[in-house]
C-alpha cells in the first residue's frame, strides 16, 4: 500500500514535469487506432443485428428460387402465423429515352411484418415511417433511380410490358439485409402487378420470400417443420442471422483497417520503447537514491510498475476518446455503403482498447523499466555506474509477444498472424537495411554540401539507430499511403486502359429462348458487335464425389460464393474463344454424355479434380456428372463466361434463358430503349455502371484505410519526438557550444532543418522503393496488368516526407537555439 | 579485478565508530575514501572482511538486506547534491519520508526546510537554486528520517569556500542537535578539523589516525 501511494505521488510529479507526455501520446495513438476500428466494427455489427427482425422485415424469412411451395403456406396456417410474400428480381426500368437496371421487390399490403418502411412524398421532404405499401399500378423508388432516369414524382415508368406511376421516394425498407451493398437502385411495387410486366419467365432469376411473424414457439415450430424438406435452392433465414456475403465483405474491410491500426500500434510501440529507455535512464539517479534510502530491488519495481500501469490506463482512456472521434470519420467516409444510418457504437470496444494500451505498454516499456531495479545504490557515489542493458531477448521478445496477442485478436487466425508477423519482421529487416544504406549514402554527400547540411547530416549519422527508426517509421507510413493512393487512383484505370476498345460494355440476360434469333437479328441489323448467345440454367452444386458439399469442403471453402447461391450453368458445342483447357479434354460434339468442364480457379478453391463426380440440383432434379476438363477463363473479356459448362444435350430439358454481351458506342445508347421495348423480359447490365460502383466501394474502403493511416503518421511523429527527446541533452550542449564558438542562431536552425529534411527525403525514398515493389507485384503478378514505372511516387513521397518531417523536426528543435548558451552550459 | 590481476582498493582497514561520534576520512583523490564510505554505508560489499552497522553485520546480508539496514539508520549528503531535478525542494525532502511511510511527510519536510533557512524556496526545483541552496536542501533531506548515522561525501566539494563553510556549519549544527553519528569524507583539512576524529587514507591503507 505504501508503495502504491508513493507511486501515485511520483506519477503525479513526473506527469507534471512532462516526463510522461510522450509515453501518454504514443499509447493514446495506439489505442486510438485500435478503438477507432473497434468502434466502427461494433457499429456495423450492431447495424447488422440491431432489431434484426426489423432489418429482416419478419421473424423468419423462408426463401426459394421458385414460387412459394404449398407446404409452406399450409405451415403458416397450422402455426397461426402472420405472413407476407415478396418476390425479388432485377429488371430494366425505362423512362422516355433513359433506362436503368433496378432491383425490384414486389410486395403485398401488410409488408413488412416487423419494422416499417420509410418514404417521402418527394425529394425535398423529410422521410417518415409509413404502414402503407405501393398500390397496384404505382411504384415507390429510391432517390438514386429518380436521378438516374431524370424522374419526378408523378412520372410514368415502364417495367417490361407494364407502365407505372411513381408515387413515393423509398428511403428505407426492411429485408434488405441480403443486399447491403446493393448495386442497383431499389424499386417497390405491388405483387399483383408482376404478372402484367411479363418480366418473370421460366428460368428467370427470382427470389421468392415468405416472411412470417408470431409467437416465438410458433415461429420455431414453423422453422422446424420447414427445415427437413428444404431443397438446395431454399433457405430459412432467422432474424439476427448475419448475411454471409455481407459479413465477408465487411470482415475484409475490417481486417484491412485492423492491420492498418496494428501498423500504428507497432510504430507507437517503437516510440514507447524509445521513451521508456529515456525515462529509465533519467530515473537511474532516482532509483539509486531510493536504494540508498533503503528501498529493496523489489520496492523499486513496486514504485515504477504501478506508475506504468496508471499511465497506461490514463492514456488508454484518452486513446478511446480519440478512437471514438475517429470512428465517426471512418463512418462518414463509408456511409453510403450502408442502406441506413448505423446506430451509435456501444462502449464494448473500450475494454479491448484499454487492454491493447496496456499490452503495448507492457510489451515495449517494461523491459527498459525493469532495468531500474538493477541500478546499484553505489551510483550515488559513482555516477558512471549504469545497469546492464536489458537483454535483447527480453526487449524484442516482450514486444513480439505483445504484437502477436494484438495481431491474433485482430485476425482471429493463427496462420494469418504468423504470416503477417514473419512478413513484418522480414519487411522491417529489409527496409531497415535500406534505410541504413540511405543513411550511409547521405554521408557521401557530406563533403559536397554547405555547413548547415553538413551539420544536419552529421547529426543523422551520429545516431544511426534512432535515425534508422525514424526513416523506417515515416517510410512505412508514406509507403502505405502511396500504395493505397495508387490502388484508388491508378489500378482500376490501368486495368481499363488495357482492355480492347470493343470490349463489351453491356450484358443482356433473361433473353427468352423464343427471342434468341430475334435479338441476334436486332444486333446484326444495327451493326452492334455482340458475343455468342449462351443458354443459362440455374442449378446448385450439392455433392462432390457423392459427398454433400458441406462435408466435402472445409469451413472456409463452404463460405465460397459458388456454394452459397445457384450457379449459372450452360452448354456449348465449342470451347468459347477466350477459354483455354488446362487439364483434360473438351468434348467433341454431344456424345460424351454426363460430363462437365469446370473453371480452373473455382476447381482449385473447392478442391475439385479431373474425373471427380459432381452432383447438381436443377429445378428439383438431381444431375450427376463427371469432370472431364478444367478451363482457364479470361473473365475480364466481358464475354459470357461460366464456372460450369456442359455438352449439348445434358441440360436441354430444363427451362433456360439466354445471355450475351455486346459493345455499344456512346452514340448508340438510344438503341437500348428500343431493345428493352422490343424484348421486355431482357435485363440489361451496364458494365461501366457496375465498374463505377465497384470503384466507388474501392474508393470508400481505401479512403477509410487512408484515414486510419493518419494514426500511423501520428505514430511516426511520436517516434520522431521520442528520438529527439533522447538526443535533446546532447543537442542543447552542442548548440550552446557552437553558439559560444560563434555560430549564429540562423545557422543552427538551418542545420536542424537540413537534418530533418534529409530524414524526410530518406523516408520518402524508402517509401518510393517499397511502393514501387508492391505496385509491381500487385500489377504484374496479382492482376497481370502491364506495369509501368510509377514515377510520380518518386517525386511526391520525398517531397511530402521532407515537408512533414522537416516541419515537425524544425518545430521540435526550435527551443534548442532560443536559450542563452551560458545558461545551457551552466546547467550541464 | 583488472586485466593485470586483482587490485586492492582498500586493505587492512580496521575502524570502530561509536554512536554520536564524528569521524572524518581524509585523503587525496583515488586514495579509496569514497570506496570506504560506500562500504561503511552498505552501498557496496567488500570482497573480504566484515562490516557491522547499527548492530547488523552488513557483510552477511545481500543487497536487499543491506537496503533494509540502510532504511531508517542511514542518511546521505553527496558532493553533487543528488537532488532529483523533476521534484521541488520540498518534494526532494519528502521522498525518504514517504519511503519510510512517515505519517506526515509534508509537515516534517517543511519544518526541515525552515531549519535550513529555505522555507521560502519550497516550490523551487533544483535548477532554480544555487549550489549552496541545493546542498542545504540535501542536508535537510539527509536528516529527514532521523538517521542514526549520516554519511557525507565531500559535501563542500562543489562549493566555493565561503558557501562551503556555511553549509558545513549547518551540517554540524543539525548533527549536534540530533546527536547523529557523522562519517564525513573530505580532502579539506579545515572541514576535517571540525570532526572529533580523523583518519588518513593513502592508496587504500589507513596511514594515520588523530
Amino acid at each position: 500500500m505504501r508503495w502504491w501511494k508513493l507511486s501515485v505521488r511520483l506519477f503525479a510529479r513526473d506527469w507534471r514535469a512532462g516526463e510522461l507526455r510522450l509515453f501518454a501520446i504514443a499509447v493514446s495513438i495506439a489505442v486510438g487506432a485500435v478503438t477507432a476500428v473497434g468502434f466502427f466494427n461494433d457499429r456495423v455489427q450492431q447495424g447488422i443485428s440491431r432489431g434484426s427482425a426489423d432489418l429482416l422485415g419478419a421473424d423468419v424469412v423462408a426463401t426459394s428460387s421458385e414460387p412459394i411451395p404449398r407446404a409452406w403456406v399450409d405451415a403458416v396456417a397450422t402455426h397461426r402465423l402472420k405472413s407476407a410474400v415478396a418476390a425479388e428480381f432485377s429488371s430494366v426500368v425505362v423512362h422516355g429515352e433513359r433506362l436503368q437496371l433496378a432491383s425490384i421487390r414486389a410486395v403485398d399490403p401488410g409488408y413488412p411484418l416487423r419494422g416499417a418502411l420509410r418514404s417521402a412524398p418527394d425529394l425535398s421532404t423529410r422521410d417518415a415511417r409509413t404502414s402503407a405499401t405501393p398500390e397496384a399500378g404505382t411504384v415507390w423508388v429510391e432517390a438514386r433511380l429518380l436521378y438516374a432516369l431524370n424522374l419526378r414524382i408523378g412520372d410514368r415508368i415502364e417495367i417490361g410490358n407494364a407502365s407505372f406511376v411513381v408515387k413515393q421516394v423509398l428511403t428505407y425498407e426492411p429485408g434488405r439485409g441480403g443486399n447491403f451493398f446493393a448495386m442497383a437502385p431499389r424499386l417497390l411495387m405491388h405483387r399483383a402487378d408482376v404478372e402484367r410486366t411479363g418480366v418473370i419467365q421460366p428460368g428467370s432469376r427470382v427470389a421468392y420470400a415468405l416472411g412470417v411473424a408470431g409467437a416465438d414457439t410458433d415461429v420455431t415450430a414453423f422453422q422446424e417443420r420447414l427445415r427437413p424438406d428444404l431443397t438446395p435452392n431454399q433457405r430459412v433465414i432467422e432474424a439476427g442471422q448475419g448475411n454471409l456475403s455481407l459479413t465477408r465483405a465487411l470482415s475484409r474491410i475490417d481486417r484491412y483497417l485492423g492491420l492498418t491500426s496494428l501498423l500504428a500500434v507497432i510504430l507507437a510501440g517503437v516510440a514507447i520503447a524509445m521513451a521508456a529507455r529515456r525515462y529509465s535512464a533519467r530515473h537511474y539517479d532516482m532509483s539509486a537514491l531510493l536504494r540508498c534510502f533503503g528501498a529493496a530491488q523489489r520496492d523499486v519495481l513496486h514504485i515504477y510498475l504501478p506508475q506504468l500501469a496508471l499511465l497506461g490506463i490514463v492514456a488508454s482512456v484518452l486513446g478511446c476518446v480519440l478512437g471514438y472521434v475517429a470512428q465517426e470519420g471512418i463512418y462518414q467516409i463509408t456511409k453510403s455503403l450502408f442502406p441506413t444510418a448505423l446506430p451509435s457504437p456501444s462502449m464494448k470496444p473500450i475494454a479491448f482498447g484499454v487492454a491493447a494500451g496496456l499490452i503495448t505498454l507492457a510489451g515495449f516499456a517494461v523491459a527498459p523499466i525493469m532495468r531500474l531495479k538493477q541500478v546499484s545504490p553505489l551510483r550515488v557515489l559513482r555516477r558512471d555506474l549504469v545497469p546492464l542493458p536489458a537483454s535483447a531477448l527480453a526487449v524484442y521478445g516482450s514486444a513480439a509477444v505483445a504484437m502477436v496477442l494484438l495481431l491474433w485478436r485482430i485476425t482471429e487466425n493463427w496462420t494469418l498472424t504468423a504470416g503477417v508477423l514473419v512478413g513484418a519482421i522480414g519487411a522491417a529487416a529489409l527496409l531497415g537495411g535500406a534505410a541504413f544504406i540511405l543513411l550511409r549514402a547521405s554521408q557521401r554527400l557530406h563533403r559536397r554540401v554547405g555547413v548547415a547540411w553538413r551539420f544536419g547530416l552529421n547529426n543523422l549519422w551520429r545516431r544511426p539507430r534512432a535515425s534508422v527508426s525514424q526513416i523506417l517509421a515515416f517510410g512505412l507510413a508514406l509507403m502505405t499511403m502511396a500504395v493505397i493512393a495508387l490502388v484508388r487512383t491508378d489500378l482500376v484505370a490501368s486495368w481499363q486502359r488495357q482492355l480492347p476498345p470493343d470490349t463489351p460494355n453491356y450484358f443482356a440476360v433473361n433473353v427468352l429462348p423464343e427471342n434468341v434469333d430475334a435479338v441476334r437479328h436486332f444486333f446484326a441489323e444495327r451493326q452492334v458487335p455482340a458475343q455468342a448467345m449462351y443458354p443459362m440454367v440455374r442449378g446448385r452444386l450439392t455433392e462432390i464425389n457423392k459427398i454433400a458439399v458441406a462435408q466435402a469442403v472445409t469451413k472456409e471453402q463452404s463460405d465460397d460464393g459458388a456454394l452459397q447461391r445457384d450457379l449459372n450453368l450452360t452448354w456449348a458445342v465449342d470451347l468459347p474463344p477466350d477459354n483455354v483447357i488446362v487439364r483434360g479434354e473438351w468434348w467433341r460434339g454431344s456424345a460424351d454424355g454426363a460430363v462437365v468442364s469446370v473453371e480452373e480457379k473455382l476447381a482449385e478453391r473447392l478442391g475439385i479434380k479431373l474425373d471427380d463426380s459432381l452432383t447438381f440440383v436443377i429445378g428439383g432434379t438431381e444431375l450427376a456428372v463427371r469432370v472431364t476438363s478444367l478451363r482457364k477463363v479470361q473473365w475480364d473479356s466481358f464475354h459470357p463466361n461460366f464456372f460450369m459448362m456442359f455438352p449439348p444435350g445434358t441440360l436441354n430439358t430444363f427451362p433456360s434463358t439466354y445471355i450475351t454481351s455486346f459493345h455499344l458506342a456512346p452514340e448508340q445508347k438510344p438503341l437500348l430503349v428500343s431493345l428493352v421495348r422490343a424484348f421486355p423480359a431482357i435485363t440489361l447490365i451496364e458494365i461501366d455502371q457496375f465498374l463505377e460502383q465497384m470503384r466507388n466501394i474501392l474508393r470508400q474502403a481505401t479512403l477509410a484505410v487512408e484515414f486510419l493511416l493518419l494514426f500511423v503518421l501520428a505514430a511516426g511523429f511520436a517516434v520522431l519526438y521520442a528520438a529527439l527527446a533522447t538526443s535533446l541533452d546532447d543537442r542543447f550542449y552542442e548548440g550552446a557550444l557552437l553558439r559560444t564558438l560563434g555560430a549564429s542562431r540562423w545557422r543552427l536552425r538551418a542545420g536542424h532543418l537540413a537534418e530533418f529534411v534529409a530524414l524526410g527525403v530518406a523516408a520518402g525514398l524508402l517509401a518510393a522503393v517499397g511502393a514501387e515493389i508492391i505496385a509491381y507485384v500487385l500489377y504484374a503478378r496479382v492482376f497481370e496488368l502491364p506495369y509501368d514505372f510509377k514515377w510520380p511516387i518518386w517525386i511526391a513521397a520525398p517531397l511530402v516526407g521532407a515537408a512533414l518531417v522537416g516541419a515537425a523536426g524544425y518545430l521540435g528543435t526550435r527551443k534548442l537555439v532560443d536559450q542563452s548558451p551560458i545558461a545551457v552550459l551552466r546547467e550541464i | 579485478m583488472t586485466t593485470e590481476g586483482p587490485l586492492d582498493i582498500l586493505s587492512g582497514v580496521n575502524l570502530d565508530i561509536k554512536a554520536g561520534e564524528s569521524v572524518a576520512i581524509i585523503g587525496v583523490s583515488g586514495s579509496g575514501k569514497s570506496t570506504l564510505l560506500g562500504l561503511l554505508a552498505g552501498l557496496d560489499a567488500p570482497t573480504s572482511g566484515e562490516i557491522t552497522l547499527a548492530g547488523e553485520t552488513l557483510t552477511r546480508l545481500d543487497e536487499d538486506g543491506r537496503a533494509r539496514v540502510r532504511a531508517g539508520n542511514v542518511g546521505f549528503v553527496f558532493q553533487n547534491f543528488q537532488l532529483l531535478p523533476g521534484l521541488t525542494a520540498l518534494e526532494n525532502i519528502m521522498l525518504p519520508l514517504e519511503l519510510s511511510d512517515h505519517p506526515e511527510p509534508a509537515r516534517e519536510a517543511s519544518a526541515l526546510l525552515d531549519r535550513v533557512g529555505l522555507a521560502a524556496r519550497s516550490t523551487h526545483t533544483p535548477r532554480q537554486l544555487s549550489g549552496g541552496e541545493q546542498q542545504r536542501v540535501a542536508i535537510a533531506r539527509a536528516f529527514a528520517t532521523r538517521p542514526k548515522v549520516l554519511f557525507a561525501d565531500e559535501p563542500t566539494g562543489n562549493l566555493d569556500t565561503a558557501t562551503g563553510a556555511r553549509v558545513i556549519d549547518l551540517l554540524f549544527s543539525i548533527d549536534h542537535e540530533r546527536a547523529t553519528t557523522l562519517v564525513l569524507v573530505t580532502h579539506d583539512e579545515n572541514v576535517a578539523a571540525r570532526c572529533a576524529r580523523r583518519i588518513y587514507l593513502d592508496a587504500g591503507r589507513v596511514v594515520e589516525r588523530r
